[in-house]
């Protein structure tokens, strides 16, 4: 589904360069649960980023379904994205002003989809994640977890191929945490090929795969086990001047 | 009080700090207040202010209803005027005033030291100044007995500031003796300073006797003529006495007063006869502020300005305020911090008002140092091109001053309250949390109605400034039914030279051929009646064969004219023939009518000709005087004012001419033309003083000044809100799109495309603009009706004015709203949400 071939990402910081993301290779096939974890600052997000067309500042390809994404225009990308990827976030980013049901609203708004379509569309999603109670509330008034869950409904309310998620529990208790996991597991097996940031082992079992980072390199993937640290270092020494 | 002098410092270091804001804040306020100072100080002077003399409650002006039928002269103001016998025996015959003062205002040609000076001149009976109680600032004021026998008593007074300019304060000028109009009168005394005259706005720098009537208006020989109005009356209550009680005291006498004058009208009907007695009545208007014909003709426009002003202060007001309360809100967490830092709220607060106190100090210094200087502008605007004393000074209330400081003391202090209302909540925490998200809708709330209602004010300033341009813009172009271009004016009074009437005719005979003679003069004409000089001098007329109806208005304008008039104007003849050189004092009585008075009189212009027409009404009035043309009707008083019906009678056959004004047609620009004309008048005759020279477009201008004065303040004002409002938009906006960055970011993230956040600000403009447009509509409409009798040729709710003007503010906030659409449009959604 995806292929990331030599993805290099840096940002100027005064005289230098910081390297984020170095020579990244990736295959992400259809239908894989994959977590991407490392230490802090490793360049998951950064990652993910990429991934969501969120960023266009990086170098190297990136094929998604066979398309060369990385010679598309911004607008041809922003277009793959809104079309084929949900995204959802550590800290939910509802937009206060707007009730539940407006906030899963807002991926359809920016689609030419017909009202009828649409609305049938929000309501059978606050119907499946069992939400349909809290549609007239606003994110001021639900918890930490119940929040989350409409950040999710609107992650994935379009049918996305693919979800990113950048720590989605970060900010929610175990018992929450679960959930959101059981939600995920649940999306996976109908088809939906997902992407996720975490800190925690558990939440990581719930995946098909793990990819470990560490500044800003992959060094480690369950799916490649060739890919270890020791190659990594053999063939390219840290530089951590440059690094860090 | 250490603490306050730190405060002090550090409230200068933080204006300092942010220098545009200061600017802005301050300029705001000095706008406001010195507008507003200047405005209403003018407003209480015109409008308000009392006469400077004694017992000047008691002060009254007469003024009565009912028709008049002799020569009645006013200045288009609907007052009417008194004959000096009615003055007379309401005088002597009256139970109800303590005093009675005649007056009216001239122009005199005084010579002293062999130089001849036009200045303004007031006749007055020889009670006015002991009767409105004022003292001499030198030698002595008028008493009765200088105003008793007709022609006996050459004295005049003259005014305290002409006594300055052109005397040089000299007291040794008192007993001299000075030439008015040719004739010696004794300068006897000074008035006081600050009292121009008892008519609010006219500035006479010679008092005159009443008796001396025939010397300063020379040829009017109507003191006795108890059918000839001209004078003012200004009355004194006895003390304890109502205008009521007055009114009706004195109704009586004025029956009295009327039967007397009919008797001198021959003919009319029963009807009619019965009317003018008893339809007729005596009103005892209030006088406290003098009768005014200035007061009516400057009350509008001053109100408008004011009104005008007003709005922009409010603007002005809403702006400072919305200033200091996003300041305020960008504050909240330093305040917090010295909060949590154990500074005691008081200290706070008094920090907060150090500089809301400084801000308004500043404001308030430079509004006293703008105040005098749009006085000043305003008045050269309004009164300016006039000689001598203006009536106005440009001097700012003090009063009206503080009173304005003090309000924008007030209003600033109250705003820079706005962080410390704010930091007062009890959640503290996320203050200190830098975001402060709870602080933010607050401001932006109140900033959003603060725009809302600029834009508004200035959609109804903008409406004013569009209407009274488009009602210059058609006054300009209304055809005066003559050419207007390439025409000089200018006046000249053979008296004042001291010329006898014998002499005039000869004289004007000279000054035409002379004229003509003229390089790059075409023709020359002369009249005296000027056109478009703001005044009208109606006489009755009777028409042989013509029945009027009873109470029928027979007043018309009665100019005598020289013979190549029309041709030298340009007023087309309709029927007919003109003047010629054979229409003189010896020949058949003729006159040309205009095309107004042979439609109402005959129905056509052809139907006209050959009739009998008289000066004056009544019975013993044979017409001997036949209509040999019709010309095209020409505006006359004013370009407002409709057409008068006229009759135009050839100077030559008029039994007397006094001062007339002469009309130059030239080739090139007039202009160029004026010291030709003045160096081969003085050829003519060293004495001769001419007067209000100006191009035809100068007396046009001259006479639109109300207009232009408005429409020039309401396009700047205008302007000026359409700028504020712009930046009040461009504030919010710009405020609320930073507010909204991760906002913005999320709906990038969920596939908001760049063009859509574009359209999702611009969508928050238009609401704005269209809320407030939508208010304001009804509001202007409404203010506008308030003002149609300031319009012209354009309905006070011009949808063309009205449209254009919503389409220019959307258009403004469009345009404001464009850079911060375009910031907003360009927010990178990964940035934005990192710093969530
Ligand atoms: N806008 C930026 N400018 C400069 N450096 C940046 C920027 N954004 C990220 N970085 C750097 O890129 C590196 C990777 O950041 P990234 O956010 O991807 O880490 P992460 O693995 O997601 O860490 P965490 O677990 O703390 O979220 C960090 O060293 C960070 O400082
Ligand atoms: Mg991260």
């Amino acid at each position: 589904m995806i292929q990331l071939k030599n993805i290099e990402r840096t940002y100027k910081s005064g005289a230098g360069q910081t390297w984020v993301l170095r020579r990244v290779n990736l295959e992400i096939q259809p239908g894989e649960f994959i977590t991407v974890m490392g230490p802090s600052g490793a360049g998951k997000s950064s990652l993910l980023n990429v991934l969501a067309f969120l960023d266009d500042q990086w170098t190297g390809e990136y094929w998604f379904r066979e398309q060369a994404a990385y010679t598309m225009k911004r607008k041809e990308r922003a277009e793959l994205a809104k079309k084929n990827i949900g995204m959802v976030f550590q800290s939910y980013h509802l937009l206060d002003d707007l009730t539940v049901m407006e906030n899963i609203d807002l991926p359809l708004s920016y689609k030419d989809i017909p009202r009828s379509e649409r609305q049938s569309l929000v309501a059978d999603t606050l119907d499946r994640f069992r939400i349909v109670a809290k549609k007239d509330l606003y994110p001021s008034q639900l918890s930490g977890g119940q929040q989350q869950l409409v950040g999710v409904a609107r992650g994935v309310i379009h049918k996305p191929a693919l979800l990113l998620a950048d720590e989605p529990t970060g900010n929610l208790h175990s018992e929450q945490a679960k959930e959101i996991m059981e939600l995920f597991r649940e999306l996976n097996q109908q088809g939906t090929t997902i992407v996720q940031v975490t800190h925690s082992e558990a939440n990581a079992a719930y995946g098909t795969r793990t990819i470990q980072m560490r500044d800003g390199w992959v060094v480690g993937d369950t799916a490649n086990p060739n890919l270890s640290p020791a190659n990594l270092t053999a063939t390219e020494p840290r530089d951590a001047a440059v690094n860090r | 009080m250490n603490g306050l002098l730190q405060d002090f410092r550090y409230a200068v270091r933080q204006l300092r700090k942010s220098p545009g804001f200061a600017a802005v804040a301050i300029i705001t306020l000095a706008l406001g207040i010195g507008a507003n100072t200047a405005i209403f100080s003018l407003l209480d002077q015109a409008l308000l202010r009392s006469l400077p003399v004694k017992d000047v409650d008691r002060l009254v002006i007469l003024n009565y209803s009912g028709s008049n039928t002799g020569r009645l002269q006013s200045r288009a103001d609907g007052h009417f005027y008194f004959s000096y016998p009615m003055y007379r025996d309401l005088h002597d015959r009256n139970s109800v005033f303590s005093g009675m003062i005649a007056t009216d205002f001239t122009q005199v040609g005084v010579q002293w030291h062999n130089q001849p000076d036009l200045v303004g001149a007031e006749l007055v009976s020889g009670n006015y100044f002991d009767v409105l109680g004022l003292q001499p600032a030198a030698g002595r004021l008028f008493v009765t007995a200088d105003d008793v026998v007709a022609d006996a008593n050459p004295v005049v007074v003259l005014s305290f500031s002409y006594w300055q300019r052109r005397f040089g304060s000299d007291p040794g000028i008192l007993n001299q003796s000075v030439l008015v109009n040719g004739h010696p009168f004794t300068v006897v005394g000074v008035a006081p300073p600050g009292f121009h005259s008892v008519v609010m706005g006219d500035t006479p720098d010679v008092f005159v006797p009443m008796m001396m009537k025939a010397e300063v208006i020379p040829g009017s020989m109507d003191l006795e003529d108890r059918r000839s109005s001209w004078l003012n009356i200004v009355g004194k209550l006895k003390p304890g006495l109502s205008r009521e009680q007055a009114e009706a005291g004195v109704g009586p006498l004025w029956s009295a007063i009327r039967s007397d004058e009919l008797k001198e009208i021959k003919g009319g009907s029963e009807n009619f006869r019965d009317r003018f007695v008893n339809k007729s009545q005596l009103f005892v208007l209030d006088g406290a502020r003098g009768f005014s014909p200035l007061r009516s003709d400057v009350q509008m426009p001053l109100l408008i300005v004011m009104g005008m002003v007003g709005l922009v202060a409010l603007m002005a007001c809403a702006n400072v305020g919305s200033l200091l309360l996003v300041r305020g809100a960008g504050r909240i967490r330093e305040m917090s911090v010295r909060y949590a830092l154990g500074a005691k709220q008081k200290r706070v607060i008094q920090q907060l008002l150090v500089e809301g106190l400084l801000l308004g100090l500043a404001g308030g210094l430079f509004g006293m140092l703008l105040a005098p200087r749009v006085s000043s502008v305003l008045i050269t605007m309004i009164w300016g091109g006039g000689t001598g004393d203006l009536p106005f000074s440009a001097k700012p209330d003090l009063r009206i001053m503080l009173f304005n400081c003090g309000l924008a003391l007030l209003a600033s202090l109250l705003f820079s309250l706005a962080p410390a209302l704010q930091f007062w909540r009890p959640d503290l925490a996320p203050a200190l949390k830098q975001q402060g998200m709870t602080a933010r809708s607050g401001p932006l709330r109140f900033r959003r109605i603060s725009v809302a209602v600029q834009i508004g004010l200035s959609l109804v300033l903008l409406v004013g400034a569009g209407l009274f341009v488009r009602t210059l813009h058609n006054l300009r172009s209304v055809n005066a039914g003559f050419a207007t271009d390439h025409l000089l004016t200018f006046g000249v009074d053979p008296r004042m030279a001291g010329y006898e009437p014998d002499r005039t005719f000869a004289l004007y005979q000279r000054m035409f051929e002379t004229l003509r003679g003229l390089p790059g003069v075409r023709a020359v004409a002369a009249t005296n009646d000027p056109e478009l000089a703001n005044d009208n001098e109606t006489g009755n007329v009777t028409i042989s064969g013509y029945a009027d109806k009873p109470d029928e208005n027979m007043q018309v304008e009665q100019p005598n004219v020289s013979v190549d008039y029309f041709s030298t104007m340009q007023m087309p003849l309709l029927a007919g023939r003109v003047f010629t050189d054979q229409d003189s004092a010896g020949s058949q009585k003729v006159a040309i009518v205009n095309e107004s008075f042979a439609r109402h009189y005959f129905g056509d212009p052809q139907q006209a000709l050959g009739h009998f027409v008289a000066n004056g009404g009544g019975k013993g009035v044979k017409p001997d005087i036949v209509i040999v043309g019709v010309v095209k009707d020409a505006k006359h008083v004013s370009l407002r004012e409709p057409v008068t019906r006229t009759v135009f009678f050839p100077y030559l056959q008029s039994p007397e001419l006094h001062a007339m004004t002469f009309y130059v047609r030239t080739w090139q620009q007039p202009e160029s033309a004026e010291s030709t004309i003045r160096r081969a008048m003085q050829t003519l005759d060293a004495n001769l003083v001419l007067d209000t020279f100006r191009t035809m477009d100068e007396q046009i201008d001259n006479n639109l000044t109300a207009e232009r004065v408005i429409a020039l303040l309401a396009s700047g004002f205008g302007v000026l809100a359409a700028l504020m409002a712009a930046v009040g938009l461009y504030g919010v906006l710009a405020y609320s799109t930073t507010q909204r960055t991760s906002e913005i970011g999320i709906r990038m993230a969920l596939g908001a495309t760049r063009g859509s956040v574009v359209r999702m600000v611009m969508f928050e403009v238009l609401w704005l603009a269209g809320i407030s447009i939508a208010i304001a509509l009804p509001v202007s409409l409404l203010l506008m009706s308030a003002v149609r009798s300031q319009l012209y040729g354009i309905s006070s709710s011009d949808p063309l004015t009205l449209g254009l003007t919503i389409v220019v503010v959307t258009l403004v906030a469009i345009a404001s709203a464009m850079l911060p659409a375009r910031r907003a449009s360009r927010v990178e959604p990964m940035k934005a949400l990192r710093y969530e």
